[in-house]
């Protein structure tokens, strides 16, 4: 598979190692956090004053979301029809090399020597700027975080934050190097200034793109139209400004009707930032109509598998629901541990933790299910009801089934398995097992180096047991009980 | 094979389901019938419907005035435009364009905006009471540009033209329209990012200021 040869995700645990030391990832890290998951929980909260429940409303996103994948093949033909019908193009491409084909191509049909573009994550799963470089066509991305992280030759470590990981000094030393002024000592209080920079720098790319390049949040098939949600306003110029408009999408975002898009539209900002719409909605179907001074006079859906259709049918279907809010991330204790580069490929958190083995091969992101602390805020959040921690154990399950773990672990297991089926022999064994750690624990309680499995204790102390086992506190209320 | 032949090919694989023209009807019945998901509750009296809008606009970041009659919004902008000290020309959609402008010292031009200019006046198709938010519809008459390209917009909003919620506002496109246009636009608020270190700054690509004449509501 051609995305597999970009993923990263297989040095996941080396770079996990370098993420938690490096401090100023960190300090970005640690201020980001808070703003995240305390706007959405207030936002949840906020819905009760209008007699609304966040349990209610993502059960009718998770119905809607299983109402398209359930019927997949009808959802997409009749988007398809509906847009031929509005006059737009629709191309269907298998992977990240068709995604680059195509859109090179349409680029040539029409002239194009520079594109803007508004985020777009299948682009990243494409790798499509090195593409278009390569063809000798300019990309230029212009949401701000995009931008920083295209300026800084890096991939973005958040699916709606591209930039969480930047601090202000590198984005200054970045912005005066491209935009050809002297570094500035930048704090806080000039952010609107750079903000005003970058606007005035990006403005020009708007005016004199040839084509536009975006996403899509929601497939609507009642009306073949594409929508698209942003707070920056850069998805509007894209769409609005460039003679042609090319749609990179996932076959999955389908959905049904324009109520089914107002009813998502509820969970996807409150879920995403907290609020309670984004600046920017807009739905785009069609092409320019006669008579209009805006609009592409081409528009071309890319509509793209990339080994989505492989999860219908399958025990992983439920990861097709994602609307790629990242709650799941923003509350996840590792991805606020590491950031989203440890993570190795397109997506990071949770979300990723479950895609990256499934789209770019299980054997070549080991570790990925297994970096969760099985706390579940991913799957309490999430507003289409994704299971994540259960798909991630599922996959877990899988590289044991297909013999990917290695021997020890195995054994391990077995040997576990084996030991829990006779209850006075894994009673015996507990018990010396915690006197062998407080034998290897110092004066206050904590294990320096776990002997067996050092690993374990490389940068943490581990607490030894603290009082009685479970059993044994069992066994003693029965008794008290009685 | 195509591309599409096989993605789909993949896709039906996956589902195992047969029988296309029976799950395609049900598909386009369940089109047909326009349900709508849990909705808030709200009070949709005309004089809430207005309270509510002013009230979640201006939570947004957004101005509100509320002016008596049509009469009365151009001494209301050509005021508001000397407040903030932006320039008394402005660029804006048909529908606006008639009113007496010229009267309150204002020049207004109706065309598709360009990047200099630097307000731009706009009517809108409806407004949502719900989440304060303003829907504009592209055509020869209402460019898309006129909200999007100058710093300062200017938005003239009917109260009878205020709904509750985007479900209504989707049904009235319907039965006034018949068909969406180009774009739907809808607007809450002026364009913001949170990019450089999670801080929020209002004017990333769009307009830095938005300003919403509410016509004929009792303030």
């Amino acid at each position: 598979m051609a995305t597999t040869r970009h993923s990263q995700a297989m040095f996941f645990q080396a770079r996990a190692g370098e993420k938690v030391r490096d401090k100023v990832l960190q300090r970005a890290l640690q201020k980001a956090k808070p703003l995240f998951s305390g706007k959405r929980g207030q936002a949840m909260v906020a819905l009760a004053d209008d007699g609304m429940d966040f349990e209610t409303l993502r059960t009718a996103c998770e119905e809607i979301r299983n109402r398209v994948l359930n019927d997949l093949d009808v959802w997409l033909a009749l988007f398809e029809e509906r847009a031929k019908a509005n006059g737009a193009e629709v191309l269907w491409a298998r992977d990240g090399d068709d995604i680059c084909d195509l859109v090179i191509d349409v680029a040539r049909r029409h002239g194009v020597s520079k594109v803007a573009k508004s985020k777009s994550m299948l682009s990243e799963e494409a790798h499509l700027n090195d593409a278009l470089s390569a063809a000798g066509i300019r990309p230029v991305e212009t949401d701000l975080g995009e931008y920083i992280i295209q300026l800084a030759g890096e991939t973005p470590s958040h699916i709606i934050a591209p930039a969480v990981h930047k601090t202000i000094e590198q984005i200054e030393e970045l912005f005066a190097k491209e935009h050809g002024r002297p570094i500035e000592q930048r704090t806080s209080e000039d952010i609107p200034a750079m903000t005003r920079e970058a606007r005035a720098v990006l403005r020009e790319h708007f005016l004199t793109a040839d084509m536009g390049i975006s996403g899509a949040n929601f497939l609507i098939a009642e009306t073949g139209t594409a929508s698209l949600v942003t707070n920056e306003g850069n998805g509007r110029m894209v769409t609005t400004l460039p003679k042609v408009h090319v749609v990179i999408t996932g076959i999955e975002k389908v959905v049904p009707t324009l109520e089914d898009f107002a009813t998502l539209m509820r969970m996807l900002p409150r879920s995403a930032t907290g609020q309670t719409i984004s600046n920017y909605v807009s739905l785009l179907t069609g092409t320019k109509r006669p008579g209009d001074s805006d609009g592409p006079e081409k528009t071309v859906f890319i509509l793209v598998d990339n080994g989505r259709a492989s999860l219908l049918g399958s025990a992983y279907q439920d990861m097709l629901r994602c609307i790629r809010c990242s709650a799941c991330m923003n509350h996840c204790p590792v991805y606020f541990s590491l950031g989203g580069h440890a993570y190795g490929w397109v997506y990071p958190g949770p979300m990723g933790s479950v895609l990256t083995p499934l789209y770019t091969g299980i054997a070549n992101a080991l570790d990925l299910p297994h970096a969760s602390t099985g706390c579940n805020q991913c799957g309490s959040v999430c507003p289409v009801k994704i299971p994540l921690p259960k798909l991630m154990h599922r996959l877990r399950e899988d590289q044991n089934e297909m013999g990917l773990r290695p021997w020890s672990e195995r054994l391990g297991l077995k040997a576990w398995a084996w030991v829990a089926g006779k209850p006075r022999l894994y009673r015996w064994l507990v018990r010396r097992a915690i006197g062998y750690l407080h034998w290897l624990a110092d004066d206050k309680g904590r294990i320096q180096v776990l002997g067996m499995a050092p690993g374990w204790t490389v940068g943490r102390d581990l607490v030894a047991p603290q009082g009685k086992s479970f059993h044994e506190q069992y066994a003693a209320r029965k008794r008290a009980s009685k | 094979m195509t591309a599409r032949d096989e993605i789909l090919g993949r896709v039906r694989g996956g589902l195992a389901k047969g029988d296309f023209a029976t799950r395609r009807a049900q598909a386009e019945a369940y089109i047909a019938a326009q349900r709508r998901g849990p909705q808030p509750v709200m009070d949709v009296s005309r004089q809430e419907l207005a309270a509510r809008f002013q009230r979640k606009a201006e939570s947004l970041a957004s101005t509100v005035e509320v002016v008596a009659d049509a009469a009365a919004v151009p001494a209301a902008v050509a005021a508001y435009l000397a407040r903030q000290t932006l320039p008394t020309t402005a660029v804006s959609t048909h529908d606006v364009v008639g009113l007496a402008w010229a009267g309150a010292g204002l020049e207004v031009v109706a065309r598709p905006a360009v990047d200099a200019d630097q307000v731009g006046i706009t009517g809108c198709f409806c407004a949502i009471a719900e989440t304060g938010t303003i829907m504009l519809l592209s055509s020869p008459e209402t460019p898309a540009t006129v909200s999007l390209l100058p710093e300062t917009h200017i938005a003239l909003i009917k109260v009878e033209r205020i709904v509750a919620t985007m479900e209504e506002a989707f049904a009235l496109v319907r039965t006034e329209r018949g068909e969406l246009p180009r774009a739907i636009n809808f607007i809450s608020g002026p364009s913001r990012t949170g990019d450089i270190e999670q801080t929020i700054v209002l004017g990333a690509h769009g307009p830095c200021r938005v300003h919403l004449i509410m016509i004929g509501a009792q303030s």
